[in-house]
């Protein structure tokens, strides 16, 4: 207990002094895109390190253990999705002139309307993530301090908040490419670990428990949850705000586009290596152990205390870097999207707002943080609404020659609206809808609801 | 086929590993240039 106290201390002072380092930010340019100057390696590290969340760890180590490689085919949607960012989406953005934000990049294609309410999504979304990243930090400190689980939010989320609203995206971006660093090397360490002195017969072993969980995986899962699940990790995810402000935040076009795509290459090998650890587990661990704890029963109980203390570290290191992402963008989403429209402002005064906004979404975040249902529920939830709310706009808006402001305002109005009566049902009737398959109606009708947009717009200018 | 899963792991493994090297290493030579 001393030890797993002093190794996260340790860790924290470390954090700490990183995020001192990147030093504060002067102006709001720098506190919302680092002044445009990211390099390669640091746009792909805090990439990694924004989407390698509680879900990425945790959860996949559970689902190895449950359903073998199943989900490392589902997994790459999501390496395709980032792919396809990189190439098609990232640079296009990148290269809008004076654009902090998707909101601006929004209103810049459509119209100030538009861009107000993809400001308004964008800070909701940003606070909903944040407490769904809160909930996990209170759950992994409540493991080591034995503390309420109240009083562990409120450390994880205070921390962060205290680097983030300081040092603003560069800070965020540094400590994330300092946290990628940490969980890196010490996760497939630990599976290099398990593999050479904890598995009897080696490869022949392995192969077996593979195969074993990947056929039960099958034989669990219906075809409609595998095409919602699919659809989730391809679109989901995709370009929400943090994620956007990296690539904007790139030196050139050429970094933001290598950033995402080295990022979607990044994340299958990583899903492998999780994957694998979870595998491991079934000859190390009870079977029936549920799917949150198999990561931290396994590390309990083939490394040392100290080992365990490292690993709790490396969890929180998961959840503060994704947490101080989204408090940044959620901030700048505010300030450049919901205030700057109605305001002229001097940048002091924009980057006051920019400080003030990161602290109130934190002080919701931490506040929200026990209604979140689970951590993955919640991330699915939060991801149905931005992919069916914000996408087509965004994305048809960037290809086609003249988008039409009223397809955006019906598109991410009716996004908006389906998505959240889905979710409410699903509240309502949880055995009738599973959640992952809510984003397939909730998009269609958002996609719908652009193209007669279009339609009716194009006719009025055509009249 | 088991041994060249096995492999594909373990060499999945060195690329995680790899990977978090080389941020850290841009990172700790970014700090060097900025003092």
């Amino acid at each position: 207990m001393v030890l797993s106290v002093a190794v996260v201390l340790a860790y924290v002072v470390l954090l700490t002094f990183v995020a001192v380092r990147a030093r504060a930010a002067r102006e709001f340019e720098e506190f919302s895109l680092a002044k445009r100057a990211l390099p390669l390696a640091l746009v792909f590290g805090s990439l990694a390190a924004t989407y390698v969340g509680p879900g990425f760890t945790i959860a996949f180590v559970g689902r190895g253990f449950n359903s073998g490689f199943l989900f490392l085919g589902i997994g790459l949607a999501y390496a395709i999705q980032n792919i396809l960012v990189g190439l098609f989406v990232a640079p296009r953005l990148r290269a809008l002139k004076n654009c902090h934000t998707l909101g601006d990049a929004i209103g810049q294609k459509y119209d100030r309307k538009c861009q107000i309410l993809a400001g308004i999504i964008s800070v909701g979304i940003c606070t909903f993530l944040a407490a769904v990243m809160a909930h996990a930090g209170g759950v992994v400190l409540t493991d080591i301090f034995n503390l309420p689980s109240w009083s562990c939010v409120t450390i994880v989320v205070g921390v962060t908040a205290l680097y983030t609203t300081f040092g603003g995206l560069r800070a965020s971006v540094i400590t994330d490419a300092f946290q990628f660093s940490s969980f890196a090397i010490l996760l497939p360490i630990t599976l290099l670990f398990v593999l050479m002195f904890h598995l009897d017969c080696g490869a022949a072993a392995f192969a077996q428990q593979t195969s074993v969980a990947t056929v039960e995986g099958f034989g669990s899962v219906s075809l409609i949850k595998i095409v919602g699940l699919v659809a989730a990790f391809l679109l989901g995810e995709t370009l929400i705000p943090p994620y956007a402000n990296r690539a904007l935040a790139s030196k050139t076009t050429h970094i933001s586009r290598n950033g995402f795509i080295l990022a979607g290459i990044f994340s299958v090998v990583w899903f492998m290596v999780m994957i694998s650890l979870g595998i491991t587990a079934r000859s190390i661990i009870p079977k029936d152990t549920a799917e949150d704890l198999v990561l931290l029963k396994l590390v309990e109980s083939i490394l040392p205390a100290s080992g365990y203390a490292l690993l709790l570290v490396v969890l929180v290191s998961v959840v503060m870097s994704s947490l101080d992402s989204l408090l940044n963008a959620g901030a700048v989403a505010f300030t450049q999207d919901i205030v700057k429209p109605f305001a002229k402002l001097p940048d002091k005064s924009s980057l006051k707002i920019g400080r003030c906004a990161t602290i109130i979404i934190a002080v919701i975040a931490v506040a929200c943080a026990p209604a979140v249902p689970s951590i993955i529920d919640g991330l699915l939830i939060c991801y149905t609404i931005w992919a069916s709310a914000i996408l087509p706009a965004l994305i048809i808006g960037l290809w086609i020659k003249n988008p039409r402001p009223l397809a955006g305002i019906l598109s991410m109005g009716v996004g908006t609206l389906v998505a959240m009566i889905a979710i409410m049902f699903f509240f309502i009737f949880p055995s009738i809808i599973d959640v992952p398959a809510i984003i397939i109606p909730a998009l269609g009708s958002a996609l719908l609801a652009y193209i007669l947009g279009h339609w009716i717009a194009s006719i009025k200018s055509g009249a | 086929m088991e041994l060249l899963i096995f492999i594909l792991v373990i060499i999945s493994a060195l690329f995680v590993i790899a990977s978090g090297v080389w941020v850290a290493i841009v990172l700790i030579s970014r700090n060097r240039r900025v003092e």
